[in-house]
């Protein structure tokens, strides 16, 4: 018996022998590495190296570029997981239904998802140009404010008309009711077409876009402008496979759990927080991990700007890390020590994932 | 079909709540339109902006000259008068073009016949410039102007005329010695005297300057592609390596498959092997691995990527296709899925093999890898497209040797080698074409990519 055992084992390292050994070569080896030049002032391009102790680590705090690169990485990472989030789960619900073809829009969705960030990224340069797509978009949106504001109007007036008149007539119709709503939309287009055509309400003249996103020196909430492009950016392709982790986990939760609650009487609204929310705890959980590393660690969107926005403004952590190694003599030194700052921070968000998620499971 | 309001409404009736229930699927549907507008919405106007000839204009145009018919039949027509090429079009020996043009005239301005010129002028900015082109100016003859037409109009509220006027450009045949090259484009700047104002022409313009007096032309032989896709085909011709003359675009394509398929195999290979013996082999610490591995998943390449470029630079693979795939060659991720997939078949029929005394190698090949077929297939999926979009191992390894860059750093090169000269045209549309294997990819495998971000996910 132990003869065959020890036969397996051997059998067992044979089969992960490849694996172990490019584990070995580019993760052990090359983690120990990094750790060790951390503590060096070694170079790229130089031969020899000294030890210098924690002195790196010292000086990344005292560099304005790192700690730029440090504040951007964390409120980067705050945001765009807290909007992925909360946007994900709000899509994940509406396409939570049995419909006929949603797969063919969940497939839709998907696709922001799939492509390369490379192709991705240079379309959403394009898009932020001054004269690109978005500023076009806001702008047209801002000289049909009087329209769409006309007609956001007249149909809550034509539903609030509808679902008074029913309910006087003792027809107990919820406000939202979908029915009335199709004929306060059909109404309130009407009316709308009609006033615009009078004239009597007109859009306001398109004037060209000013707004710069991209090479803009401003900051909203303490967080450059640039640097909101790669926000926007980064939610909206990672939506989407964010939001397929929660289908999967709303197709979990059993369905006689929302009979129960309807029967109780609770309203779709109060169904989904005393239910939904709830039971999807753990995959919410599993979402802001990979919501978290992947964005305390994303890289591309930054390379790709490039000089299409200044450096200072868009840097992150891991692009610092490589920009380092990559440009003038290689600091690979500084670099490591950087690059294991990164590891660190993600480390700790595991850890504390890891500590929440048990005490989640012992109630 | 409908969603079901389970909700008891006591004094609805049933014909009542069944209006609702349609009314309702209505709008979801309405709102899952919309919602697919905001996805895919972004990409179509990108599209839109990679077949003008100026992506970056203001107000934004739905329609433009790229996308009307018109321009679709005439731009077919004049690449066959041209080279007999209605595709792409040229210049070729013997080749006559007649052209027509119109201008418009407020009343009491005397028509006056414009100017025509075959102009020389390179292919494009950056990269394209390098390369002396052989020029249809050395070649083209251009015709007498005439006037052909003349009639009342009124543009813009202006009352006027409209006049039209014709020209042939020819290239002459010489005789049989004589060295005449098929030119692939034909440009042309056609300029009015002042007060004349350009109004319509046998192919819309790619440029009107000067308050629509000056007309041109990158090529008036285009064909359908050289016109309608003119951005696409000038990834392909501009775009070239300044030693051996060959296209960019071509090359790093191939170097993307290249890529993409030698990393499959390697990871199908080790991937499969590595998670079986995790799954079901006897191993001493399998656990404490299996967490390492985890682990290792959650570290940044950034904290290793130093340590394996000089690995890379000592085996002399930096700048070379065979680095990425070495660095690249079995991922932490990929044993992961098929350690999982493993322990979710029944364990009999390898306990039946492994009675009957095979070894676990032939086992394994024998039985466990045909069994395998769905696993290795997401695999296949989700590794492809991971290597075809990986950009940093690409930046590390392949940065300088242009020659050998992948598809993800040669658009970030184009981004930095065009967008100085903000040619927008070809960066949106070399962006969409090293989309095209990915998209069919996911169009055809789409229950992989999708069912194997859900599953795999949810599964860890």
């Amino acid at each position: 018996m132990l003869r065959s055992q020890r036969t397996e084992a051997l059998y067992a390292l044979l089969f992960l022998a490849p694996f172990l050994i490019h584990l070995g070569i580019f993760f052990v080896f090359a983690f120990v590495r990094t750790v060790g030049f951390s503590f060096t002032d070694a170079t790229l391009i130089g031969q020899s190296s000294r030890f210098v102790g924690f002195s790196n680590f010292v000086e990344l705090f005292r560099e304005p570029r790192f700690l730029a690169a440090l504040t951007h990485s964390i409120s980067f990472m705050l945001v765009v997981t807290t909007l992925q989030t909360f946007l994900a789960l709000a899509l994940a619900a509406v396409l939570n239904q049995r419909l006929r073809g949603i797969t063919f829009f969940r497939t839709v969705y998907y696709i922001p998802s799939v492509l390369s960030s490379a192709a991705v990224t240079v379309i959403a340069i394009w898009f932020f140009q001054k004269t690109g797509f978005l500023n076009t978009f806001i702008g047209y949106i801002g000289s049909v404010a009087p329209v769409l504001l006309a007609f956001g109007g007249l149909f809550a007036l034509a539903q609030a008309v509808q679902v008074g008149w029913e309910r006087w007539r003792g027809v107990p119709v919820p406000w939202l009711d979908p029915a009335l709503a199709t004929i306060s939309l059909v109404v309130a287009l009407a009316l709308t077409w009609g006033l615009v055509g009078l004239g009597v309400v007109r859009p306001l003249e398109a004037r060209p876009p000013e707004f710069t996103w991209l090479t803009n020196p401003d900051r909203f909430l303490g967080i450059p402008i640039p640097l909101w492009s790669i926000v926007i950016l980064n939610t909206f392709t990672t939506i989407p496979t964010l939001m397929l982790i929660f289908l999967a986990g709303l197709q979990d939760i059993p369905k006689s759990l929302y009979e129960a609650a309807s029967i109780d009487g609770a309203t779709p609204l109060q169904q989904f927080f005393s239910v939904t929310v709830p039971m999807l705890r753990p995959v919410t959980f599993l979402v802001i991990t990979l919501s978290l590393i992947g964005t305390l660690q994303m890289f591309d969107q930054v390379a790709l700007m490039g000089d299409a926005a200044p450096l200072d403004s868009i840097i992150v952590l891991a692009y610092y890390v490589y920009n380092n190694v990559f440009s003038g003599e290689g600091q690979v030194g500084l670099a490591s020590a950087a690059a294991l700052i990164l590891a660190g921070l993600t480390f700790a968000i595991v850890l504390l994932q890891r500590a929440l998620g048990v005490s989640e499971k012992a109630h | 079909m409908a969603t079901q309001a389970i909700r008891p409404v006591r004094k609805l009736d049933e014909r009542h709540l069944a209006r609702q229930r349609w009314a309702r699927a209505g709008w979801v549907y309405g709102a899952m339109l919309a919602l697919a507008v905001f996805f895919i919405g972004p990409f179509y106007v990108a599209f839109l902006g990679s077949l003008k000839d100026n992506p970056l204009e203001w107000p934004f145009r739905y329609s433009f000259a790229q996308t009307q018919p018109k321009n679709w039949a005439a731009a077919w027509r004049l690449g066959q008068l041209g080279a007999g090429n209605p595709w792409t079009g040229g210049f070729a020996p013997g080749a006559e073009i007649p052209f027509q043009i119109s201008y418009f005239l407020e009343e009491g301005q005397e028509p006056e016949p414009p100017t025509v010129t075959v102009p020389t002028r390179r292919a494009g900015a950056g990269l394209g410039a390098i390369f002396d082109e052989v020029q249809a100016a050395q070649y083209a003859q251009v015709s007498e102007v005439q006037e052909v037409n003349r009639r009342p109009a009124v543009v813009g509220g202006r009352p006027g005329q409209i006049v039209t006027y014709a020209f042939t450009i020819r290239y002459p045949k010489g005789d049989a010695t004589a060295n005449q090259p098929t030119v692939p484009r034909l440009p042309l700047d056609v300029e009015a005297p002042r007060g004349q104002q350009y109004y319509a022409a046998t192919l819309d313009p790619n440029r009107l300057e000067r308050r629509g007096r000056v007309a041109s032309w990158d090529s008036v032989t285009p064909g359908f592609f050289g016109y309608v896709f003119r951005n696409y085909v000038r990834v392909f011709n501009e775009a070239r390596d300044p030693n051996t003359g060959a296209s960019f675009f071509l090359r790093w394509t191939a170097n993307s498959f290249f890529v993409s398929l030698a990393v499959v195999l390697t990871t199908l290979l080790f991937a499969s092997l590595g998670g079986y013996a995790l799954a079901r082999m006897y191993l001493p610490g399998k656990n404490y691995l299996f967490a390492f591995i985890v682990f290792s998943m959650t570290v940044p390449s950034q904290a290793t990527f130093i340590s394996n470029y000089l690995v890379l630079r000592d085996l002399g693979l930096l700048g070379s296709l065979w680095g990425m795939i070495v660095w690249s060659a079995v991922g932490a991720g990929a044993v992961f899925i098929m350690k999982q997939f493993f322990e979710s078949i029944p364990r009999e029929i390898e306990e039946a093999a492994l009675m009957d005394g095979a070894t676990p190698v032939t086992t394994f090949f024998r039985i466990i890898l045909p069994m395998a077929a769905p696993a290795l297939g997401a695999l296949t999926i989700l590794t492809f497209q991971g290597m075809w979009n990986e950009f940093f191992k690409a930046a590390v390894v392949l940065s300088g040797q242009q020659a050998s860059y992948t598809l993800p750093l040669g658009l970030s090169f184009f981004r930095s080698a065009y967008g100085v000269a903000g040619d927008w045209g070809l960066m949106l549309a070399s962006a969409f074409l090293s989309m095209i294997p990915i998209i069919i990819l996911f169009v055809v495998f789409q229950r992989y990519f999708v069912e194997g971000v859900s599953t795999s996910a949810l599964k860890g």
